[in-house]
């Protein structure tokens, strides 16, 4: 494919994507149907938990950062560590939120900011429930200091959303040691495969992005699902398409 | 309908500036009348303006983290909280390691070769390890025909990498595994990511992001 077509494609999925939010965003009327994620249905215990307990849920978006590949996931990750601390700011102890990339250290200051200024509980926000960790992705140091934290915190759950590799086993096997829930999802593969195979509710690759519609439930965030689930199936059409376009040449 | 003036002002500036980025750095020269009109426009100038500005952004949050890590360990060592250790030990290898970079850089380096890369490699070789026995406790705690298949999969590509003579149809498994299962999977949870990333981009470039009206 040279690269005009390349332009050209890029242009029309943009323009298509947006008609379809914005088609999709107007619709108020009836809900979208939802799948069940366990790990979604599973947050309000862990919530529940933890302020009953006053020990400090711990989310973490791993090395997801601003300006890079993972901008858009630390966006949706924050997000959900949003919905998270929104629902755990009438606790005692605040909810931790580390990452690894420094970038995204403003975007978790500010996400902890507004869900505590949402429930009108703004004087709660501490500066030091964003704690920033050394540097690097897949950083080795940022997983044995995450594991050292959620001992001296005493955390009650792990919600980790965000940019992974294997280092999640090492996040993995110290809440394991400690009896810590986890609730783990990465958009690396490696990270994502260990997510799958030891947290208590893994999340699956695009599943993050869909934390507003699960637990907020506005038709705002419920039509970015539905435009994911749509352009999903439109893309299988494409791709249906073109197999039966590819065997219809060969065979003629 | 109450407009709040800020949350307007955040959203016209991120609209603005989002799209001619894009447009910017999108918009090549083969595309007729709309690259001429980039190039009127100066688009593509402007969008490598914004992204020098995002770097310099980008380079000073370093400073941002490390003040975040020296307060919260100053103020966990302040109110001697539990942990409060590791947080003086931190301290004092920060300060320790300015101290050395200021007046003998050279000795920094040994420290970063000596001590932080042989921790990281001693680190690295315990993921194995902590995989293995997550492994054998997925399956403990639940036998699911998902989890089984894992734990095959898994058998199935370490003893397929085995460097044994007489294994042929585990290595053909494990390059069958490899080509097709895995290779499908991998193309679609990045599908999936990829959708999902544009969605959320696309949120967040028209200004209809929670962040934006809050």
């Amino acid at each position: 494919m040279d690269q005009t077509t390349t332009q050209v494609l890029s242009i029309l999925i943009i323009l298509l994507a947006l008609v379809v939010i914005a088609v999709l965003s107007r619709r108020r009327r009836r809900p979208f149907p939802l799948r069940p994620i366990p790990a979604y249905a599973r947050i309000p215990d862990l919530v529940g938990e933890s302020v009953e307990s006053g020990r400090p849920l711990h989310l973490s978006l791993g090395s997801a950062g601003i300006g890079g590949e993972s901008t858009v996931l630390a966006v949706a990750s924050a997000e959900l560590a949003y919905q998270v601390t929104q629902r755990a700011a009438t606790g005692d102890t605040p909810p931790i939120l580390t990452l690894t990339d420094s970038t995204a250290l403003p975007l978790a200051q500010d996400t902890l900011r507004r869900a505590y200024q949402s429930r009108a509980l703004g004087t709660s926000y501490r500066y030091s429930s964003a704690r920033w960790f050394p540097y690097g992705s897949r950083s080795l140091a940022f997983a044995a200091a995450v594991g050292a934290m959620m001992d001296s915190d005493n955390v009650s759950a792990n919600v980790l959303a965000g940019s992974y590799g294997p280092e999640l086993a090492l996040i993995m096997d110290a809440s394991f040691r400690q009896r810590v829930p986890v609730i783990a999802v990465s958009d690396q593969l490696e990270g994502q495969a260990v997510a799958f195979a030891l947290a208590d509710a893994p999340l699956i690759g695009e599943e993050v992005f869909a934390a507003g519609s699960y637990l907020d439930g506005s038709s705002h965030q419920m039509s970015e699902s539905a435009a994911i689930d749509l352009l999903r199936w439109l893309l299988v059409l494409a791709m249906l398409a073109g197999l039966v376009a590819t065997i219809a040449s060969q065979g003629g | 309908m109450r407009i709040r003036l800020w949350a307007a002002l955040a959203s016209a500036l991120t609209v603005s500036v989002g799209f001619l980025t894009v447009l910017g750095l999108l918009i090549g020269d083969d595309l007729g009348a709309l690259s001429d009109l980039a190039r009127e426009l100066y688009l593509r100038e402007a969008a490598n303006v914004l992204l020098e500005i995002v770097t310099i952004t980008i380079a000073l949050t370093v400073f941002i983290g490390i003040l975040n890590l020296v307060l919260v360990h100053l103020g966990r060592l302040g109110g001697r909280q539990r942990g409060a250790l590791y947080s003086l030990v931190l301290l004092a290898s920060f300060g320790l390691v300015i101290g050395l970079y200021a007046f003998r850089p050279a000795d920094s380096l040994v420290l970063l070769e000596t001590v932080q890369l042989s921790v990281e490699s001693a680190l690295a070789a315990l993921v194995l390890f902590a995989l293995v026995y997550g492994a054998y406790r997925m399956m403990r705690q639940r036998v699911s025909w998902s989890g089984s298949l894992f734990v095959l999969v898994v058998l199935v590509m370490l003893a397929g990498a085995l460097p044994f003579s007489g294994i042929e149809p585990l290595q053909d498994a494990r390059d069958w595994l490899l080509d097709i299962p895995v290779s499908a999977g991998a193309r679609g949870l990045l599908l999936g990511i990829a959708l999902a990333t544009l969605v959320t981009g696309l949120r967040v470039l028209v200004g209809i992001d929670r962040s934006y009206r809050e």
